[in-house]
């Protein structure tokens, strides 16, 4: 009993770890316990440091709820937003930042970086981005290849970017899970990984699978995209019935159940089925949304997102109507045929439509200032005759993200009981001479312009061009 | 009834005023323009005062407090909107590149080994891309296309057009292209020292065949590490009558080039400078302009470890002449970007102003476009009226111009979002 145990933590499996749970605990502790081992490997090691109360004076907040406050404070406490308003007072004990003429936002969430996994230098020997090997790797996890000292990840911090998304590359159909990570320095991964977030399945349409695959035995078409996803799923569903019938005998307290054994590509898949992992789904065309989406209700499964979504305006409603976000670009076109119908009002049209919209970076340069990307929307929105405003438009790099990972109950607004993610800018975010100025990740300051002591360092950056300095 | 006379009296006088201006002037009514109440952009930044500008025969015709002149000119009032030059972006391949993963419409670069320093790349430009209305409402006019690497250490010729969408061609040749540090390395054989080998001796090749070009084709030469067309080309290099654009990052890389340029008797440019700011004295007395974005700041290879934000700032504080291009990839599609790319260099140190001759008055001095650039009386008209200050990336042209023409303000990308402006909107109704 012991040793089947010990095996069990080992394997780190709840699921194998159900055929020696004692039959007397109940289904309910079952369950606690299950969940408990199954997140036991790879789990998020990351703390809260301590730190002082922050109360930020005077400041233009935009909420990320669609809220502008004006002249407004807020207070930070014990890693949570205690409070915001006009007319909330500063605790004797918090240290009292002067905000006025500032701009405070939620941090920035990215819903699609490959920082880490595509780190600089970019170079082969650090390119761990994509398991291409394959049209079907669901089996991969990019948290696996994450290098935490891409000097990338405190590039971003400074421009404001708190929570990330990292996603495995897009050749493949199914290109593997993502992991949203805390933007904090850490020497292993899971000393960033964002505690009990859910996992992302990467999925990809059109172009790249076809380019990538179409001469090493398919899909060579959009339509072979179509059926390897399909015949994926017809296999998951199977799978999921096998483990499904297993853990109703293991629930009935029959002993002797056999556990089948685990396969990493169904059981991805399996968590999508059972709404446990979210899809992120690379996919520029408006029709192959649809066909997307007839996927889903064929297999009854629901897709968080469509990333780089540049014909996302032809189909808004149908997005708003299926509660998926479009995820897309300011700007971005003209790479490939796929991304040939731009319209730089792209995310406002999904807004118009009631859809949810974010804005997404997929880069190392962009990912610094998804402020002024949003900007650059907005402005052109409202060239056209729409009346977005700031408060508005911020909630497409914030909430809306947010939501799309499925942790806007923790972070992506300023709201009382909210982890306290908070940047501080210098001006008005919308503007390309705005910059961010400090940013607390759960109540802790973890950048700061002006005292570069803060946050150490990326490893790669120290004395590599003169030994006694920093990479700049 | 009265509305439709109305307007009948008006296209009426607008008939007779385009047929009367047409026949005086050689001039239509709709080409010319006079700009009220504008604040000037320039290198010194924007200026307080308001100013009007006069357009006609594709020039500023003059430029003053107050003008006023005949009801033949279309007045538009910018009630205290900047207006910019055109900007120009130094490095794009509009016109050259439409769809970058279709290669067929891609014709910036080839594998041909027999043509590098003799690719134009201009030969391929179509002024009929799509990426070029979209591109100059945004605010650009003129861009520096540039042939992408091929098999050979010279890429070819750059050449300055316009995106009027017509007669494009400005410049011909404004530079040679040359790439070194670990492009050039790898076609060299492996090593950058290598591709310094191979520029010393492209040079040395074309003198020698400039000076024996009858005894070379008499078959009385030695054999040249080029081919006839490329030591052809190479040939103005020599005579420092077109300037080698040097693609270039490491800070030894750029010494090395100074000294090559020194030695060799070639006039510079040098691209890609990431780590300029660590040798920018050298390069300021050199008296050699730099091209890059000033967007980068990491360090993607280890050639580019140096890689800052503030490396315009400290380029143009040690005296160097600034050129850009930007923003990021995306400087073809989005080549109008580049007003991203300067706006985030001011926020990063450098002046104003500077940046504003990083992307107008800078490339029109070092590619020899005398006649653009300038917002001052007998320039070309190339102007943008912008919503607000043109390097924020909130503000928009509200009027552009090349060449005296006035601009409407579609693009493929504005026919598209209309059309489904509308469906949304209908959708949103039921």
């Amino acid at each position: 009993m012991l040793r089947q145990s010990l095996l069990a933590l080992t394997v780190a499996s709840a699921l194998t770890a159900c055929a020696t749970t004692p039959s007397n605990l109940s289904s309910v502790e079952e369950n606690s316990l299950e969940s408990k081992q199954e997140s036991r490997a790879f789990d998020s090691t990351y703390t809260i440091p301590d730190a002082p109360r922050y109360f930020l004076e005077g400041a233009t907040i935009l909420t990320g709820t669609g809220e502008q406050i004006d002249n407004g404070n807020l207070l930070l406490s014990e890693g949570k937003i205690e409070a915001l308003g006009t007319d909330i007072r500063a605790p004797e004990d918090a240290i009292k930042i002067d905000a006025s003429g500032k701009w405070i936002t939620p941090g920035i969430i990215d819903v699609h970086s490959h920082m880490g996994v595509y780190p600089n230098p970019s170079i082969r020997s650090l390119a761990d981005g994509n398991e291409i090997v394959g049209p079907v790797t669901a089996d991969v996890w990019a948290e696996h290849s994450v290098w935490p000292q891409d000097p990338n990840f405190e590039k971003a911090i400074a421009g404001g970017v708190t929570t990330v998304q990292i996603l495995p590359g897009s050749a493949n159909l199914f290109g593997g899970r993502g992991v949203t990570l805390k933007n904090v320095p850490s020497v292993t991964m899971m000393g960033m990984k964002f505690p009990d977030a859910p996992h992302a399945l990467k999925i990809a349409c059109g172009e790249n699978p076809k380019r990538v695959y179409g001469q090493k035995g398919g899909p060579y078409t959009r339509m072979g995209n179509m059926a390897g996803y399909r015949a994926a799923w017809i296999d998951a569903k199977a799978y999921d019935k096998k483990w499904t019938d297993y853990e109703k005998k293991v629930a009935d307290g029959d002993a002797k159940a056999e556990a089948p054994k685990r396969d990493l590509e169904l059981e991805t898949l399996r968590g999508v089925l059972k709404g446990e992992i979210k899809i992120h789904n690379h996919c520029y065309r408006a029709d192959e949304m649809a066909n997307m989406i007839e996927l889903s209700k064929e297999f009854d499964y629901e897709i968080a997102a469509f990333h780089h979504a540049v014909e996302a305006y032809k189909v808004a409603p149908l997005l708003a109507e299926n509660n998926i976000c479009g995820v897309v670009w300011a700007d971005w076109w003209g790479f490939k045929q796929e991304a040939f119908d731009i319209v730089r009002e792209n995310a406002a049209l999904l807004e118009l439509a009631g859809a949810c919209a974010i804005i997404h970076s997929d880069d190392e340069i962009q990912i610094q200032r998804l402020n002024q990307e949003v900007a650059k929307v907005m402005s052109a929105a409202n060239d056209m005759g729409m009346e977005l405003s700031r408060a508005q438009s911020i909630r497409w790099i914030t909430y809306n993200s947010a939501k799309s990972i499925g942790l806007e109950d923790r972070i992506g607004s300023l709201e009382a009981g909210k982890n306290a993610d908070v940047v501080l800018w210098s001006s008005d975010p919308f503007s390309v001479y705005a910059k961010a100025e400090k940013v607390w990740i759960d109540g802790a300051v973890r950048y700061d312009r002006g005292d570069k002591t803060v946050t150490p360092t990326s490893d790669f950056n120290l004395g590599i061009i003169d030994p006694e300095e920093d990479r700049p | 009834m009265r509305l439709l006379a109305m307007r009948t009296t008006k296209l009426l006088g607008a008939v007779f005023t385009m047929l009367f201006v047409g026949v005086a002037h050689g001039n239509s009514a709709a080409d010319l323009f006079l700009i009220k109440n504008a604040k000037i952009v320039s290198d010194q930044g924007i200026s307080s005062e308001l100013t009007d500008i006069a357009i006609r025969d594709g020039k500023i015709s003059s430029i003053g407090k107050d003008l006023e002149l005949s009801q033949d000119y279309q007045v538009i009032d910018a009630k205290g909107m900047p207006v910019s030059s055109g900007l120009f972006n130094a490095n794009s391949q509009i016109g050259v590149r439409e769809v970058s993963a279709v290669a067929a419409t891609v014709d910036a670069a080839t594998k041909n080994e027999h043509f590098t320093a003799s690719l134009r790349i201009v030969d391929a430009f179509n002024p009929s891309s799509v990426v070029i209305p979209y591109n100059r409402v945004q605010g650009i006019s003129h861009v520096l296309i540039q042939p992408s690497p091929g098999s050979g250490l010279f890429s070819g010729i750059a050449s300055v057009v316009n995106l009027s969408g017509g007669d494009s061609v400005e410049v011909r040749q404004a530079a040679m292209v040359v790439r070194l540090g670990n492009t050039g390395s790898e076609v060299a054989g492996g090593s950058r020292a290598a591709a310094l080998a191979m520029l010393r001796e492209a040079i040395e090749d074309a003198r020698d065949y400039a000076k024996n070009k009858s005894s070379f084709n008499a078959g009385n030469r030695r054999e040249y590490s080029l081919s006839r067309h490329d030591l052809q080309a190479l040939i103005p290099v020599t005579q420092r009558r077109l300037p080698l654009l040097v693609y270039v990052d490491r800070a030894a890389d750029i010494e090395r080039v100074l000294e090559f340029g020194r030695e060799y008797r070639v006039s510079l440019i040098l691209g890609g400078v990431s780590e300029g700011w660590r040798v920018a004295d050298k390069i300021a007395s050199a008296k050699v302009p730099v091209l890059f974005d000033p967007i980068y700041n990491l360090p993607s290879s280890y050639e580019t470890l140096g890689t800052r934000l503030d490396n315009a700032k400290l380029l143009h504080d040690a005296g160097v002449t600034i050129m850009f291009t930007g923003m990021g990839w995306q400087s073809t599609h989005n080549a109008y970007l580049v007003r991203q790319s300067a706006g985030n260099a001011v926020s990063n140190g450098m002046p104003y102003g500077a940046a504003i001759a990083a992307i107008t008055t800078n490339p029109a001095k070092i590619f020899g476009l005398p006649s653009y650039g300038e917002i001052k009386k007998g320039k070309e008209a190339n102007l943008v009226v912008w919503s607000g200050d043109p390097l924020e990336v909130m503000s928009t042209p509200r009027y552009v111009f090349i060449k005296g023409k006035s601009i409407p303000l579609v693009s493929r990308a504005s026919r598209l979002r209309d059309r489904y402006y509308s469906r949304i909107i209908e959708s949103n109704k039921k």
